[in-house]
């Protein structure tokens, strides 16, 4: 399952995937921050293709790499190869109103359920790492960090779903 | 100057057509310089102004030529490049030749003309690569390589060309000494290059550009031509910050080189010795050459002629390399015939290239089912 990775002068780079079902897989990155993805059936003659973004072959990244994602909810989960019982999960959620005006050491995030805040989303401003006192606000996209129970335990507890 | 202008502006409604329809801009280019031109309709002249501004297309052309080089990685690909190349080569400039004396021009005539007729567009097999979705193939990396072995050829032929016009030994002489000293100087100047290109202000355009330039006025000053010194500064200062280089003549290249296709065709004059009939001939064996060369290299490196067909659909098109070598060496009657060529072989190339997958359902259909699983690319 070796990626072999090829030089195309002019274009970019071509990284080539077989799978272990005999299917081909490319990904090209061209210089302009385009991407194009290419799918090859096994014994089929013609590939199907797509051109992404940046932005949109990044979220496909996480995609693959097993997150789950919804309009404003999506979760990435980290997995480093050399740690691979490791696995954290990282979940945003939006703040409705019934927690506006409340902060995080009000409502005992971290001790109900395990899972922490690491970052707040704030009207296009980025909060990483807020402390305690800090308070939400209605429309807030919070960023949470723990394995699947506790980000249950968020969700339950302090989201109220 | 109001002249520019209308070119420029008919160029652009052209390129937001040939954008629209996935086809190559350079023929229309080529087409609208003609049509408003000597030839045609004579409203825009082609005066010292206009050929010194259109002239930069070529420089600038060329400079990127140089700029791309890489002979590392060339010599790494080694073998699968050579053979592809040579076999490209011979086939097509071959034909080119024999056509060209038997068609009635003098030897050397001949020489440029199977020159043009030779080369393919890279920009238009890479854009056609790209945009008919073929990057997957194993056949994309052969095309994309025969074109870098293209464009080596094409500082040799244009050395070459430059060297039979004077004195072989004083040109190879003062040519040597030119690559040593711009070498050594872009060595010795490579940190504070470096630094400026990765200014944010408009110091990095500004080197970039009079760089270039000054490659016109060193040519001038040795009687070299400028088109060489622009290869020759471009390969050598790769050694700096060839991607940003790159970036920042893009956009210098990209407009000026409209302009130098245009004017190519306002000073185009069918009224001398050019012939209709030696045209077209040269078109259709332009086309057969080529796909002659493709399916050779098929066999050769993927060991499937459906595979070359792939590869001379996608580097049928000649364009921008044609041009350059009938601007700058060709007669009046080579760079009529060598328009038509471009004209006829782009848009003829860009359809193959978008149908090739039916072209080869075709062929193979054809053959009753030839096996057409084109093997990996050699390595």
């Amino acid at each position: 399952m070796g990626v072999r990775c090829i030089e195309l002068p002019g274009i970019g780079t071509k990284y080539e995937l077989e799978t272990e079902k005999g299917d081909k897989v490319a990904i090209i990155f061209m210089g302009s921050r385009k991407f194009q993805l290419y799918v090859l059936e096994k014994g089929k003659g013609a590939p199907s293709a797509a051109e992404l973004t940046a932005a949109e072959a990044r979220r496909l990244g996480s995609l693959l790499s097993g997150a789950i994602i919804e309009a404003e909810k999506e979760a990435v989960e980290i997995a480093f190869s050399a740690l691979s019982d490791l696995r954290i999960r990282v979940h945003t959620y939006v703040i409705k109103k019934h927690l506006a005006g409340r902060s995080i050491a009000e409502l005992q995030v971290r001790t109900k359920t395990g899972a922490t805040v690491v970052a707040v989303s704030r009207k296009g401003k980025n909060i990483i790492n807020p402390l305690p006192s800090f308070t939400f606000e209605d429309g807030d996209i919070v960023v949470a960090i723990g394995d699947t129970d506790q980000l249950e335990e968020f969700e339950h507890q302090i989201l109220g779903n | 100057m109001e002249e520019i202008a209308l070119a420029l502006f008919i160029c652009l409604i052209l390129a937001l057509v040939s954008k629209r329809y996935s086809l190559p801009p350079i023929p229309f280019y080529i087409i609208a310089g003609i049509a408003i031109g000597k030839s045609g309709l004579a409203i825009v002249p082609a005066d010292a102004y206009s050929q010194y501004l259109s002239s930069l297309g070529l420089i600038f052309l060329l400079f990127y030529v140089g700029l791309e080089m890489r002979p590392k990685s060339l010599r790494e690909r080694g073998r699968t490049i050579l053979l592809s190349g040579v076999i490209d080569l011979n086939v097509n400039l071959l034909i080119g030749f024999a056509a060209a004396l038997l068609l009635g021009f003098r030897p050397l005539e001949s020489f440029i003309l199977a020159s043009a007729f030779y080369i393919s567009s890279s920009a238009m097999a890479i854009s056609s690569l790209v945009e008919n979705r073929r990057l997957i193939l194993p056949e994309a990396e052969t095309i994309v390589w025969m074109m870098v072995f293209e464009d080596v050829l094409l500082i040799l032929l244009i050395s070459l060309f430059s060297a039979q016009a004077g004195n072989p030994l004083t040109f190879i002489l003062l040519t040597a000494a030119v690559l040593a000293a711009t070498v050594l100087i872009v060595r010795v100047l490579r940190r504070p290059i470096k630094t400026i290109l990765m200014r944010t202000d408009d110091l990095p355009s500004l080197l970039t550009f009079t760089a270039v330039i000054s490659s016109t006025y060193l040519a001038k000053l040795l009687k070299i031509p400028d088109a060489l010194v622009a290869i020759i500064l471009g390969s050598s200062l790769a050694a700096t910050s060839g991607a940003a280089l790159d970036r920042l003549s893009q956009p210098f290249r990209e407009v000026f080189l409209v302009l130098f296709f245009v004017f190519f065709g306002i000073t185009i004059d069918f009224s001398g010795g050019f012939s209709p009939i030696v045209a077209a001939v040269l078109c259709i064996l332009a086309i057969g050459s080529k796909m002659a060369s493709g399916i050779l290299v098929g066999w050769g490196l993927h060991g499937s002629a459906l595979s070359g067909i792939e590869i001379g659909a996608n580097t049928l098109g000649r364009g921008e390399f044609s041009i350059a070598l009938a601007a700058i060496f060709g007669s009046a009657t080579i760079s009529a015939t060598v328009a038509i060529l471009v004209v006829a072989t782009s848009l003829v190339g860009s359809f193959a290239a978008r149908y090739s997958e039916g072209l080869k359902d075709w062929v193979s259909g054809e053959r009753m089912r030839a096996p057409g699983t084109p093997g990996g690319a050699a390595e």
